[in-house]
C-alpha cells in the first residue's frame, strides 16, 4: 500500500501532512491547506485506494492507543498511597488521557471529511461511525491492559467526592487540597473528569463497578454508624438518605455517560440500591434482633422497622436460624439464671408477636428455650413464684389480666373481623388436628399458657403452687392470707378450680387454725403455762408432704402439747393432732447474768437452749440422744448459739452456758435476730422421686428375685405393667437405666451380658 | 370402676381369660381379678419379709412365680424354692393352682411339685392370698403332715434326718 503511495512522493507527503499519525513516531501537527486536501482526495479516488489508506491510518491509531495513549494512562495506576493522591493521580491520568483521545479524535475527524469526500462508508469492525471506532479501540486498548488493582485508586477517587457530598458530615476543609471548601476548586475537577470519561464512554465500562461496590460499602458503613446500638426506627429515614445523598450524587456522576439513556438506567439502578439499603438494614437488625428482643418494649421501633422490612427481604429464615444461635449461645447456657431465661422468653413472646402475628415464627424460635426450660429443675418454681411475686412482675401482670387457660376449648372465631384476617405464613407446618383450630390457638395463646405448656399440663404447675404455698404459709406464721387469697383466686380464674381445690383447702386451715388456737385458749381445761402456745393446725390429705426430720422437744413443750392435743380431741370429735416437731417458728427471751436478748428461732435451736437451761454444760453425744437428732446436725445447730455467744464451747464436742460476754466489742443489750431457714420446710421435688424410685426399687427386686435375670426393657416393662399405677409416677426407661446403674454401683444388682441380676 | 383400671392391663388380662378358663367370665369379673392381683403384688413388694416373695413371670398377671427359702433350723434351711402360681379367673373365690418348680424332696409334695395342702384344696377361702400361699407353704416345708404323703419314702424317711437331709440336698442339686 505504503508502496503506491511512495511512487508518488509529493501524494505521500500530503497523506503525511492530513494524518500526521503517518509518520513515524513524534509526529507533529502540522496545519495543511485546503487545497492539499482536495489534491489528495482526488488521487485517491483516481486510484481508489481510499480503504487501503483509511485501514492504514486506523492501524496506525490503534498502535497509538495500544503502544503509547494506554500504557501511559495506566503508569499513574502504578503508585498509589494515600486518598488525596489517589484523587490527583486519577484526575491527571484521565487528564491525560483525554488529551491524547482529543488529538486522536482530530485525526479521526479529518478522516470523517475524507471519507463523505471520496465516498467511502465502510467502518473498520462495523461500526457505525468512525468515532465510534475510536471509542470501541480505546476501551479495547484499555481493558486489554487492565491494572490489577486500579479500583483501589478510582474508589479512592469517588469514595472521596461521595464524602464531600454528604451533608451530614461537616467538613470545614476539603478533604483532597487542605483549603477551605470556599476556595477549593475540587469538586469542579471531579466533575471535570466525570464529564470527561463521559465524552470517551468510559464512565460506565471503567468506573461503573466501583461506583457500585462504594454505594454497596457507602450505605453498609452508613447503616452501621447510625444504628449500633440504637433502637429506634430508621428506616424511612435511611431511605430519604439514600435517595437525597447518594442517588442525587450518582445521578449527578451519570448525567456526563453518554453510553446508554441515563433515565432506564438510573431507574434501575435505584430500585437496586434501595432494595440493598433494606437488605442490609435487615440484616444488621437480625444480627441485632437478641439485643432487641432483650430491651423489649424499648426497642419496639425497630421492631416494627424489621416487620416493615421483612416482606421486602425475604430473610425470614435467616431471622429464624440467627436469633435461635443467638438464644443458644448467649442464653440457654448454665449460666444464666432461669429467671432471666424466662425474662428473656416473655420479651421473646412479646417482641415476636410484633414480628409476627400468625405466631408462628414464634412457635419455632422458642422451640430451644422450650427444650431448655423443661431441663431445668427450678423452671416450674420460677414461673410460679414469679407469678405471684409482689412488685413489677412480667408475669405478675399477665396474670392479673386475669384470661383463663383454654387448653382445649375452641375459641369461636365467628365474631372475628374477616376483614382483617390474615392467612398463615406459606411456611406453616401442617398441624396436628384440624388447620383451623391449631392456628387461632397459635394465634391467641398468652404468654402464661405457653408458659404452662412447656410442660404440656397444668398439673405441675399447681403442684408446684402448692408446695409454694405451703412454704409461704408456715414460713409466715401470721394468719395473714388476704394477699394469697388473691392470688389464688386468680389463679384459678386460669386453671380452674377443681385443680386448686387443695391450695384453698390450705387456706382455709391457716382460717382455721386461728380459730381453733382461739377456742382451745378458751377452754377452761386448757391452761397455759408459761409457753404459750399456738398451733398451726393443717389436713395432712390436702398439704404437700412435709421433710421428715427426727427431733425430741424439750419435755415442758411436750406436756404443753399434750394437754392442747386433748383439748383439740375433745373440740373435735374423732380426729386428733400428729405434731411435726421440727417446723415452727420460736420467740425466746434469753436472760444471762450480763445481757438480755430476744431470738426467734426454729424449735430445735430453742430445744437445744431449753436443754441449757436444765443443766449448764452439755456433751454433744449426749445430747443427741436426747433430742434424738444427729450429732453433725446438732451441732450445725449449736453453732447459731455459739455466733451469738450464749454457748460457748469449753472443750471439744462440749458446749456450756455463756453467762457473761468477756470482750464486748459490741453493745449487745438487746438485739434481734431472725434466723432464717433457707430450706424448704416441704418435702423437695427430688426427695420424693427419691421415695418412688424406692418403691421401684422393691418391684425390681420381687421381680429378679423369682425371675432371676431380665434386660433392661424387660424390667422397665414389667414396672409399667405392674408397679406405675397412679398418674404421678413415670419413669423413663434411660431414668430407670440411671437408676439401676447406680445399683450396680453400689453393688446391690449385677449387669452381665445385658442382664440384670441379684448378686448371690 | 372400668375407667381406674389401665386399658393395656384389660386387654392383657381379657386375653388370657378367653385362652385359659373355660367358663365365660364377664368383663367386670376379670377386672375385679386383676385389680385384686395388682393389690396383693404391692403388698407383697412393700413387705419387709424377704423369705417369700412372687412376681408375675411375663406380661401376664395371672401367672406368677414365687420363692420361699426353707424355714429355719429345718433341713430346708438356706435352700431356695420356685413355685409357680396360675390364677384362675374365678379368683379369689377359687385357689389358684401352686406347683414347685425347683424339685422339692418332701412328704406333702410329689415328683412333678404338685402340693398338697389342705388350703389349697378344699380348705380354700377367698380371705387367703399370695403370701399367705407363700407362708403356708413355708411352714409345711417344715411340719409335713405325714399322715396323707404324696411321696411315701419322704415320709418314712422323715424322721431319719440325716438320711432325710441327704435325700433333700439329692434332689435339690438335680433342679
Amino acid at each position: 500500500m505504503e508502496g503506491e503511495f511512495l511512487n508518488n512522493e509529493s501524494t505521500w507527503s500530503i497523506c503525511q501532512k492530513v494524518f500526521p499519525l503517518l509518520k513515524d513516531n513524534n509526529y507533529i501537527e502540522e496545519p495543511f491547506q485546503q487545497v492539499e486536501f482536495e489534491e489528495l482526495c482526488n488521487f485517491v479516488k483516481k486510484t481508489e485506494t481510499q480503504k487501503p489508506l483509511q485501514a492504514l491510518v486506523c492501524k496506525k491509531i490503534e498502535k497509538e492507543l495500544w503502544n503509547r495513549v494506554v500504557p501511559e494512562f495506566w503508569s499513574y495506576f502504578k503508585d498509589h498511597s494515600d486518598n488525596k493522591k489517589g484523587f490527583e493521580l486519577f484526575y491527571t491520568a484521565v487528564d491525560t488521557l483525554y488529551n491524547n483521545y482529543k488529538r486522536l479524535n482530530n485525526i479521526i475527524l479529518t478522516l470523517d471529511i475524507f471519507r463523505q469526500r471520496t465516498n467511502l462508508f465502510e467502518v473498520p469492525y462495523n461500526e457505525k461511525t468512525i468515532y465510534n471506532f475510536l471509542k470501541l479501540t480505546l476501551r479495547s486498548a484499555l481493558f486489554a491492559q487492565l491494572q490489577v488493582d486500579y479500583q483501589t485508586i478510582t474508589k479512592d477517587f469517588y469514595e472521596t467526592a461521595l464524602r464531600m457530598q454528604d451533608q451530614n458530615e461537616i467538613i470545614m476543609l476539603c478533604l483532597i487540597c487542605s483549603q477551605a471548601s470556599a476556595f477549593c476548586n475540587c469538586l469542579n475537577l471531579f466533575q471535570e473528569t466525570n464529564s470527561k470519561l463521559g465524552e470517551m464512554t468510559l464512565l460506565e465500562p471503567l468506573v461503573g463497578q466501583t461506583l457500585t461496590n462504594l454505594c454497596h460499602n457507602y450505605i453498609y458503613s452508613h447503616i452501621q454508624k447510625i444504628c449500633k446500638d440504637n433502637y429506634d426506627s430508621f428506616i424511612s429515614n435511611l431511605e430519604r438518605w439514600l435517595h437525597s445523598i447518594v442517588i442525587a450524587w450518582l445521578k449527578e456522576i451519570y448525567s456526563f455517560d453518554s453510553y446508554q439513556p441515563l433515565n432506564d438506567y438510573m431507574e434501575m439502578f435505584e430500585k437496586k440500591l434501595v432494595d440493598y439499603l433494606y437488605n442490609a438494614y435487615t440484616k444488621l437488625r437480625i444480627n441485632q434482633l437478641f439485643n432487641i428482643v432483650i430491651e423489649y418494649p424499648e426497642s419496639l421501633p425497630a421492631l416494627e422497622d424489621v416487620r416493615l422490612c421483612l416482606p421486602r427481604t425475604d430473610l425470614k429464615p435467616m431471622l429464624t436460624t440467627k436469633l435461635q444461635k443467638a438464644m443458644e449461645t448467649r442464653l440457654l447456657h448454665p449460666g444464666v439464671s432461669t429467671i432471666d431465661i424466662l425474662t428473656a422468653y416473655v420479651a421473646t413472646i412479646r417482641s415476636l408477636r410484633v414480628l409476627d402475628p400468625s405466631g408462628l415464627l414464634l412457635e419455632t424460635v422458642t422451640q430451644p428455650i422450650h427444650q431448655y426450660l423443661r431441663s431445668r429443675e427450678d423452671t416450674v418454681r420460677c414461673v410460679v413464684s414469679s407469678l405471684t411475686e409482689e412488685g413489677p412482675s412480667d408475669l405478675a401482670e399477665e396474670l392479673n389480666r386475669g384470661e383463663p387457660v383454654d387448653e382445649n376449648t375452641p375459641i369461636d372465631d365467628e365474631d372475628e373481623n374477616w376483614e382483617t384476617w390474615v392467612p398463615d405464613p406459606v411456611d406453616a407446618a401442617p398441624s396436628k388436628g384440624s388447620p383451623k383450630e391449631y392456628s387461632t390457638s397459635r394465634r391467641n395463646t398468652d404468654i402464661i399458657s405457653m408458659l404452662v405448656n412447656i410442660y404440656g399440663s397444668k398439673d405441675l404447675f399447681v403442684n408446684e403452687y402448692r408446695t409454694l404455698l405451703a412454704d409461704r404459709l408456715l414460713s409466715q406464721y401470721t394468719c395473714d392470707t388476704e394477699k394469697e387469697i388473691r392470688y389464688l383466686e386468680l389463679l384459678k380464674l386460669r386453671f380452674g378450680d377443681s385443680q386448686l381445690h387443695f391450695c384453698e383447702v390450705m387456706l382455709k386451715d391457716i382460717a382455721d387454725s386461728k380459730r381453733i388456737n382461739q377456742r382451745i385458749k378458751e377452754d377452761t381445761e386448757y391452761s397455759e403455762t408459761e409457753l404459750p402456745l399456738s398451733t398451726m393446725i393443717v389436713s395432712q390429705q390436702f398439704w404437700p408432704p412435709f421433710k421428715d426430720e427426727k427431733l425430741e422437744l424439750h419435755e415442758n413443750i411436750v406436756s404443753q402439747m399434750k394437754k392442747f392435743t386433748a383439748c383439740f380431741e375433745t373440740l373435735k370429735g374423732s380426729r386428733t393432732l400428729c405434731w411435726k416437731n421440727h417446723l415452727g417458728v420460736v420467740n425466746l427471751d434469753i436472760e444471762l447474768n450480763d445481757r438480755k436478748v430476744n431470738f426467734s428461732v426454729s424449735p430445735i435451736q430453742a430445744t437445744i437452749l431449753m436443754h441449757f437451761q436444765d443443766k449448764d454444760t452439755w456433751e454433744l453425744e449426749e445430747l443427741s440422744k436426747v433430742m434424738q437428732c444427729p450429732p453433725t446436725i446438732l451441732r450445725r445447730k449449736i453453732g447459731f448459739w455459739l455466733s451469738h455467744s450464749v454457748l460457748t464451747e469449753t472443750q471439744l464436742d462440749v458446749f456450756s452456758v455463756q453467762e457473761a460476754v468477756e470482750h464486748k466489742t459490741a453493745p449487745q443489750e438487746e438485739f434481734y435476730v431472725e434466723e432464717f431457714e433457707s430450706e424448704s420446710a416441704m418435702a423437695s421435688a427430688q426427695d420424693q422421686k427419691e421415695e418412688e424410685l424406692q418403691n421401684i426399687w422393691s418391684y425390681i427386686l420381687g421381680m429378679l428375685l423369682n425371675l432371676d435375670s431380665l434386660p433392661l426393657e424387660r424390667i422397665h416393662h414389667m414396672l409399667k405393667m405392674f408397679a406405675f399405677q397412679g398418674p404421678t409416677t413415670e419413669c423413663s426407661q434411660s431414668e430407670l437405666k440411671v437408676f439401676l446403674d447406680r445399683k450396680v454401683r453400689e453393688r446391690q444388682l449385677i449387669f452381665a451380658n445385658g442382664v440384670y441380676k441379684l448378686p448371690k | 370402676m372400668a375407667q381406674n383400671v389401665n386399658p393395656f392391663l384389660e386387654q392383657q388380662s381379657s386375653g388370657t381369660v378367653k385362652e385359659n378358663d373355660t367358663s365365660k367370665r364377664t368383663q367386670g369379673d376379670s377386672h375385679a381379678v386383676t385389680r385384686r392381683l395388682h393389690k396383693e403384688l404391692m403388698t407383697l413388694m412393700m413387705s419387709t419379709d424377704k423369705s417369700i416373695s412372687a412376681f408375675p413371670e411375663g406380661e401376664n398377671l395371672f401367672r406368677w412365680i414365687g420363692t420361699i427359702s426353707g424355714p429355719k433350723d429345718s433341713v430346708y434351711e438356706s435352700l431356695k424354692f420356685k413355685l409357680n402360681f396360675l390364677f384362675p379367673n374365678s379368683y379369689p373365690y377359687s385357689a389358684p393352682l401352686v406347683k414347685f418348680i425347683t424339685p422339692c424332696f418332701h412328704p406333702n409334695v410329689d415328683t412333678n411339685g404338685n402340693i398338697c395342702l389342705d388350703i389349697l384344696k378344699d380348705k380354700w377361702s377367698a380371705l387367703y392370698d399370695v403370701r399367705t400361699i407363700l407362708l403356708s407353704i413355708q411352714a409345711l416345708l417344715g411340719e409335713p403332715n405325714i399322715a396323707s404323703p404324696l411321696n411315701a419314702l419322704a415320709a418314712e424317711t422323715w424322721e431319719k434326718k440325716e438320711d432325710y437331709k441327704k435325700h433333700v440336698m439329692e434332689m435339690y442339686k438335680e433342679g
